[in-house]
């Protein structure tokens, strides 16, 4: 790294700049005790932020009707993800109408980047970006998300439903 | 010889050559299911239309027989269109399968329709539904909905293995590939029609849902089952190989292979190979890089000097048999060198098509090195001298598909006979691991992860590249001979050919040299 030093005339007036700094922060200072309400700032963590329900946070593996994976094992997800956090190992599913499902769906989030390319990728609206996304863990706790978490985590409440369901598309004749 | 123009090129083709025969030969690109050059013409899958000069309508390429003066074309709008609706024709009733389906990536359909589809589907009807995963035998899968009936499958059976299992059944948009009642799909050649098969109709129960095919890399090798040498190209990843198809070779093996030599991979992947050297002696054991345990056994060879005895089974290339037999020739100066041949009885078998008996890969080339040095030797002499407890060193080149080597446990034991025992394999052996007394035991690298010649059973010479790397540590049987003889290895790093086209080197070109004094001599600057 190389240290420049400007040392023209120029240089020397920067008290007038400092000034109007303090001025602007004095301002908001003086706003916010007068009107508490209008307050940018939030009292984080007593305080939280609700965003969007389009907010693309910690991943959801959607259920069918019957409460199984919606997850073919395409591995589209995986191919698509940029971070290649994303880890699926696939059998042979009972039923020959479904024929392939994951036995183990990991995704690893401390690598995810959240870009949402997993859900684009996904041919049948199995995995989405939920709205959660403060998910602290104490020192060792496990951020690869398996199956379990990522489809029946308590905050679901049972399941998040898809909205491609192969009972509907047999019917239709697709 | 008629010759004929395919767009715009001219070629010449051999009397009755069909339009398709010569593409090929051109190596123009033409859409086809049915036709396949390994088998007979159908002419059902109607993809591979062409336009010929001074004919109305576009004629299928795979059953029109080239005349002379022919101009022929594939590339008009017109005809992409034809094209395009066929493709139609043949989706009408395809699921909307390809997130599962194990051909996704590999497919005609999706070639095709890359190529000339693209349009959305117009059928206002239902589609047809038949039978998803069918178990037609022990090795293949079939799956109706997707199969385009090019029935290339059917003559498959019929031609090539003349097993006859699969035919077509019901009529019209009900038909359906399968077998007879009770009949199943088990013959020693099935896989193939998992490989000609356009679409994902039959699938290899064994590579089923393992991976998806774009995940893996491929490479041509030659099989190492049997003496055959089939061209084959492997497919693997990092986590090891994953399948094995074969590589249209007409010398060899044709477009075929057997489902046998597809199992051979089986063998090389982690999970069975011998990943670090091994040294039991009286002292205990120890496991050490295969280098060190190579090193720590040469000191004991070199005492050993001409009472060493080498055995070598026919599963290692022409080059590395002759490194170990020169060390042995003429640095230890003995010629105790023994060919270990597993079937003896079976040697000269065959089935007809592809299937030998002798299951190396290259026992001729062993005979053919051992003849050079004017070796022959008898097995019996060496069971003698080995129950007479005569040998003090014994070195053992051992099989890498140890499946095939029904003699393997009873050896090891006539083997462990002798004082010391070097086992130079590469895969993990328990019985050898019990073994009482000293065993040096030295990973070796399989066939994938080295380059090198087998000669097989004609006594065609067939090179092949190293595919990839499994256990890194371990040496090919050259490196193991160097160091068996006290040498090192020899790398070879300043005899690197250099890539850059001599004449074509700019004058101020930073070579590697000057690059590496670079990085390591001078700081990149301060702060
Ligand atoms: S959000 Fe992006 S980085 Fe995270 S799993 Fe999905 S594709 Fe991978
Ligand atoms: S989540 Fe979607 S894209 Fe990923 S494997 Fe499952 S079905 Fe395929
Ligand atoms: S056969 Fe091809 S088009 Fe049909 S489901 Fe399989 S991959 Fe898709
Ligand atoms: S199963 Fe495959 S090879 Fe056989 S007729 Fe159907 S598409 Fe052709
Ligand atoms: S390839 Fe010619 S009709 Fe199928």
């Amino acid at each position: 790294m190389s240290i420049v030093q400007n040392n023209s005339e120029k240089s020397k007036w920067y008290l007038p700049g400092i000034l109007t700094g303090m001025g602007i922060t004095m301002k908001h200072l003086v706003q916010n005790l007068l009107n508490k309400k209008q307050m940018t700032t939030l009292n984080y963590p007593e305080e939280k932020y609700e965003y969007g329900p389009r907010f693309k946070g910690n991943h959801i593996l959607t259920v069918k009707q019957d409460g199984s994976l919606r997850c073919t094992a395409c591995m589209l997800c995986a191919t698509n993800c940029p971070a290649e956090c994303i880890k699926i190992t696939a059998s042979e599913h009972s039923d020959p109408a479904v024929e392939k499902f994951p036995i183990n769906y990991e995704i690893d989030m401390l690598r995810c980047v959240f870009c949402g390319f997993c859900e684009e990728a996904c041919p049948v609206d199995a995995i989405r970006l939920g709205p959660e996304w403060q998910t602290p863990g104490i020192s060792g706790a496990n951020f690869t998300y398996d199956i379990n978490h990522l489809a029946h985590r308590p905050s679901l409440k049972g399941g998040i439903l898809t909205h491609v369901d192969d009972q509907e598309r047999h019917k239709s004749g697709i | 010889m008629p010759k004929c123009t395919i767009n715009g090129k001219e070629i010449e083709v051999k009397a009755g050559a069909t339009i398709m025969e010569a593409m090929y030969q051109l190596k123009e690109p033409i859409a086809h299911y049915c036709y396949h050059p390994g088998l007979s013409v159908a002419g059902v899958c109607r993809l591979c239309i062409v336009d010929i000069e001074g004919q109305p309508r576009p004629q299928i390429a795979c059953n029109t027989q080239v005349t002379e003066g022919m101009k022929v074309s594939n590339t008009s709008e017109k005809l992409k269109d034809g094209i395009k609706w066929v493709l139609d024709f043949h989706l009408i009733n395809h699921p909307l399968d390809c997130p599962i389906c194990d051909q996704a990536g590999e497919c005609g359909l999706q070639d095709q329709y890359m190529q000339y589809g693209k349009y959305d589907p117009e059928m206002a009807e239902k589609k047809v539904k038949k039978h998803k995963v069918v178990d037609l035998g022990p090795t293949v899968v079939l799956d109706s909905e997707r199969c385009i009936l090019c029935s290339r499958c059917v003559r498959f059976t019929e031609e090539v293995s003349k097993t006859n299992e699969l035919g077509i059944f019901n009529r019209g948009d009900r038909s359906e590939i399968g077998t007879a009642d009770g009949k199943l799909l088990d013959n020693k050649y099935s896989l193939n029609t998992v490989d000609i098969c356009p679409v994902g109709a039959l699938t290899s129960k064994d590579f089923r849902f393992r991976q998806r095919v774009w995940y893996l890399k491929d490479s041509e090798t030659v099989c190492n089952g049997c003496s055959t040498g089939c061209n084959v190209k492997v497919y693997f990843n990092k986590e090891g190989l994953f399948r094995v198809k074969p590589v249209q070779n007409d010398q060899v093996n044709g477009h075929w292979m057997c489902d046998e030599g597809r199992n051979t991979y089986k063998f090389v992947n982690s999970e069975v190979r011998l990943l670090k050297g091994r040294v039991s002696t009286s002292s205990g054991v120890e496991e050490k890089t295969a280098g060190a345990v190579a090193k720590q056994a040469s000191s004991m060879l070199k005492s050993a000097g001409s009472d060493a005895v080498l055995v070598l089974s026919g599963q290692f290339t022409v080059e590395e048999y002759e490194s170990i037999v020169s060390k042995f020739v003429n640095d230890f100066k003995s010629k105790k060198i023994y060919h270990w041949n597993n079937n003896k009885n079976q040697m000269n078998d065959f089935d007809g098509l592809l299937i030998r008996g002798d299951k190396n890969p290259n026992t001729k080339g062993l005979l053919k090195v051992l003849e050079k040095h004017g070796i022959s030797t008898s097995w019996s002499d060496l069971e003698s001298a080995l129950k007479a407890g005569s040998v003090k060193a014994l070195v053992v080149a051992a099989p890498e598909n140890e499946e095939v080597y029904a003699d393997l446990p009873q050896n090891i034991q006539m083997f462990s006979k002798a004082q010391n025992l070097i086992w130079l394999s590469t895969r993990k052996n328990q019985a050898l691991s019990d073994l009482k007394g000293n065993v040096y035991q030295i990973p070796m690298k399989s066939y994938i992860e080295k380059s090198g010649t087998f000669i097989n059973h004609a006594g065609l010479e067939q090179k092949f590249k190293r595919a990839t790397t499994i256990v890194s540590e371990a040496l090919t049987l050259s490196e193991a001979a160097d160091l068996l003889a006290g040498q090192e290895f020899k790398m070879s790093s300043t005899q690197i050919p250099n890539v850059l086209v001599e004449e074509k080197r700019r004058p101020d070109q930073v070579m590697l040299e000057h690059r590496k004094k670079n990085e390591f001599v001078f700081r990149r600057g301060t702060l």
